[in-house]
């Protein structure tokens, strides 16, 4: 890879009160040099899908989740960067008197790699976990700041170098989640009342295809991305969403980045377009980028 | 270097995929046991409903030399049992925990599936579930709480009615069980030396069918299944034959028929009468509440069943209810009632996890089994760990159930009462959800109270335990920062004096 000066970037992806990170990018950093960045971001929905019915809910308005996460991308090799990022959260919802929820998430780890290059063409993979920094509470949804699960997740990224500096790339990844101890000790998964306080939280997986100008440290895409869980239940009628839920998203978005010497600068808007048991968000994420070098 | 690690990672990861397909949670199987006793005389206990242990009476059986008889032990011998499949082996433990605590398990699960609100309709209007078309949406019932304590009630007091009976029955005909008669009937669960006419499980299959139906009409074909799983599960485990299964389904479903004659007359059909709400805040009004109860939700959602308080108590009568309501809470403006509003401004403005926890803990909100889930749930697992028989947790559970049914009424007698406010008229919000109706006194302080109040007296031993989970139910809802502290603790008390009443009907029945 050439551009030396790159910093790596994260992509968030908020919505109700999942946080799918995602370096999905082909981009490395050099042996030895370090990124970080600081990233603000707002995720907001007034409709949701009730399983597939969608409406609105005067006793919650609009729900917000903001988030403020610092990230760290580090070379390990010039083909080995590793990736670690931390959110604070904070939810609220414009309507009716449910509490809003605020505090550290998850703490997430990246190692990506190139497995392959071939002319045009490259192929990347990325392993991720995560776990939470506390014990936040989970099962208050949709306030909770988060699942509440330890993840391992893999990721493959198949990237093409169009002419004219513009590409195509297209991802998929696999996201395990463990399940979450909640505070309750039975709870409804689908028909069976289980009496515990240990529930499973599906597997879910993502595809996303992109398509940009890349150019030196600057890049421009247009992306689609669909998120759904392997299985689950659904959000039963006029009740709250669970931990246990099947979410499904569609959304499409844009991102762009302007690098400047060691400066640089990012925003991310999605809007999903259709989805399952999830609120219909809109998503902005603005990052702030700083380039150094460790030795 | 680096390369070969992450094949490997990546090779892990795809065996983590195969792995996790199947996540769902398998309940724990519980080891059935022997009774600590058959408590042969528990024919002569005292029913809650049935005038005689033999009010409702069934034929007596062949003698064990019938072949008529004989033919139904070939039957287990030579037929079920050679040809037992796995998954008939994991039905006969499932319902080797003892029908009464499945029984009791499966109208909590129940209670959970039906607990939720009805939805606003296009014209923001709360429509009424329907009896007549159940799984109509919104589907019926709700089953809140005050429906739930209902149920559940109902259900332990046919089951210990019907048990009663039965053991009437089994020490009056004297028939063994299956592999007394003839040793070489091979058994799946732990004998003992009760006898085996009518089937106990039949008779607590067969009344807890009736019930369940009558509280879930639109569950017939899942309570079917249930029914037949619980007969079939005697067969396959060599414990009955068909003719022990026959005559309690005939027992268990008469006496349930004459418990819900009773149920249809208690009043619940005139609980939710709205045009009562009037009268109740000019009452509320007059007695000096400056705000009354508002409904928070948009549209304004009508209260919760403001005249539940009207349905037929257990254990005391409609003068006692009126004489042990407690006395009129703080009002607005009065130095302690500032002081409760500051104490929850205080967790609103800074919340512990340790409260949300409790609150969480204790919310039994929608999707739940509400409180009198929680504490049937609490008493059945002692009865389990006890090794009480069928009759003695019937019995246990219909003293818990009606004391938790009385706590139910007499609290929102209350309630609807004063007509008091909640702390969101006061611009504060909750951590577990708003319940939709007036807030002294503490729905979840009453039930667990009396339902501690119950245990205790069965337990002895767990009493601490369980007057601790009771102020615990109790505190969760000032930090979940829905009630007020003097509605939590006037609600304790409440419910202490609710449960004495079942506990001194227990002792004066002599199950004590």
């Amino acid at each position: 890879m050439k551009h030396t000066f790159l910093c790596v970037f994260i992509s968030l992806w908020s919505m109700n009160t999942i946080m799918a990170q995602m370096p999905h990018d082909q981009i490395y950093m050099n042996k030895n040099i370090a990124c970080g960045a600081l990233l603000y971001g707002n995720s907001s929905w007034t409709n949701y899908w009730e399983n597939t019915l969608k409406r609105d809910n005067p006793n919650i308005g609009k729900l917000s989740t903001e988030s403020l996460s610092a990230m760290i991308a580090y070379g390990i090799t010039k083909k080995v960067n590793a990736l670690v990022m931390v959110p604070y959260i904070k939810t609220q919802a414009s309507q009716g008197n449910l509490m809003g929820q605020q505090g550290f998430q998850d703490l997430s780890l990246w190692i990506k790699t190139q497995v392959f290059n071939y002319k045009n063409l490259h192929g990347h993979a990325t392993v991720g976990v995560s776990t939470p920094l506390k014990n936040y509470v989970t099962e208050f949804m949709p306030m909770s700041i988060g699942l509440g699960a330890k993840t391992l997740s893999g990721r493959a990224i198949v990237h093409y170098n169009l002419p004219s500096n513009l590409f195509v790339s297209a991802t998929g990844s696999y996201i395990i989640r463990g399940p979450v101890n909640v505070d309750r000790d039975a709870f409804l998964h689908g028909e069976r009342l289980i009496n515990s306080n240990s529930v499973p939280v599906p597997n879910a997986m993502d595809a996303q295809l992109r398509i940009g100008y890349l150019k030196k440290e600057n890049q421009f895409e247009l992306f689609a991305e669909h998120f759904s869980c392997i299985g689950g239940d659904n959000i039963r009628r006029n009740s709250m969403p669970f931990l246990t839920n099947d979410m499904t998203m569609t959304a499409i978005g844009a991102y762009a980045k302007y690098q400047l010497k060691s400066l640089g600068i990012s925003a991310r808007v999605s809007y999903v377009v259709d989805g399952q048991n999830a609120g219909q968000s809109t998503n902005v994420t603005v990052g702030l980028l700083y380039l150094f070098k460790t030795k | 270097m680096m390369k070969k690690y992450i094949y490997y990672l990546l090779a892990f990861i795809c065996f983590g995929l195969l792995q996790s397909c199947d996540k769902a949670e398998s309940e724990a199987i519980l080891s059935p046991y022997t009774p600590a006793s058959v408590d042969e005389n528990a024919g002569n206990w005292k029913t809650f409903v049935l005038s005689s242990p033999t009010e409702v009476s069934i034929n007596a059986p062949l003698a064990t030399t019938d072949p008529a008889y004989l033919k139904e032990i070939d039957s287990l011998k030579n037929v079920v049992y050679p040809n037992l499949t796995n998954e008939q082996r994991q039905i006969v433990g499932y319902w080797g925990a003892g029908a009464v605590y499945r029984w009791n398990e499966i109208a909590r699960e129940l209670a959970a599936r039906y607990n939720s609100a009805p939805a606003a309709n296009a014209e923001g209007k709360y429509p009424v579930p329907d009896a007549n078309n159940p799984l109509a949406d919104p589907k019926f019932p709700f089953a809140n709480p005050p429906y739930v304590s209902r149920a559940l009630a109902y259900l332990s007091v046919a089951q210990f009615d019907a048990l009663v009976s039965a053991w009437k029955y089994k020490y009056q005909y004297n028939r063994p069980a299956p592999s007394v008669v003839d040793k070489s009937v091979k058994v799946l669960l732990p004998i003992s030396n009760l006898p085996s006419y009518p089937s106990e499980d039949a008779v607590v299959a067969q009344a807890s069918y009736v019930i369940l139906l009558a509280m879930f009409p639109g569950e017939g074909p899942f309570l079917k299944a249930k029914l037949e799983e619980c007969k079939n599960a005697r067969l396959w485990a060599g414990m009955n034959v068909s003719s022990d299964l026959n005559a309690g389904v005939s027992l268990g479903g008469a006496v349930a028929a004459k418990v819900m004659v009773k149920a249809r007359a208690d009043g619940m059909g005139a609980a939710n009468n709205q045009a009562a709400t009037a009268d109740m805040i000019t009452r509320s009004k007059s007695l000096g509440f400056k705000t009354v109860w508002a409904s928070q939700e948009s549209p304004a959602r009508p209260p919760m069943l403001p005249t539940f308080g009207n349905v037929k108590t257990w254990n005391f009568d409609r003068a006692t209810l009126e004489a042990i309501r407690p006395a009129i809470p703080y009002i607005e403006g009065s130095a302690e009632f500032n002081k409760d509003l500051e104490e929850l401004q205080a967790i609103d403005k800074n919340q512990t996890r340790e409260q949300a926890a409790i609150a969480n803990f204790w919310a039994d909100g929608p999707g739940t089994y509400t409180p009198p889930g929680h504490w049937h749930r609490y008493g059945a697992n002692a009865g389990f760990e006890a090794k009480y028989s069928e009759v003695r947790m019937a019995r246990m559970l219909a003293y818990l159930g009606t004391a938790e049914m009385d706590a139910g009424i007499a609290c929102w007698e209350t309630k609807f009462y004063y007509y008091s406010p909640r702390p969101q008229q006061y611009g504060l919000k909750t951590s577990v959800g708003l319940p939709n109706f007036p807030s002294y006194t503490s729905g979840h302080s009453t039930f667990s109270a009396a339902g501690a109040e119950v245990l205790s007296a069965f337990f002895p031993e767990k009493a601490s335990t369980f007057n601790s989970y009771a102020q615990q139910a109790s505190d969760s809802r000032v930090y979940g920062l829905i009630h007020w502290r003097i509605d939590c603790i006037m609600g304790l008390k409440h419910g202490k004096t609710i449960g004495q009443y079942a506990v001194k009907r227990a002792q004066q029945d002599g199950a004590l």
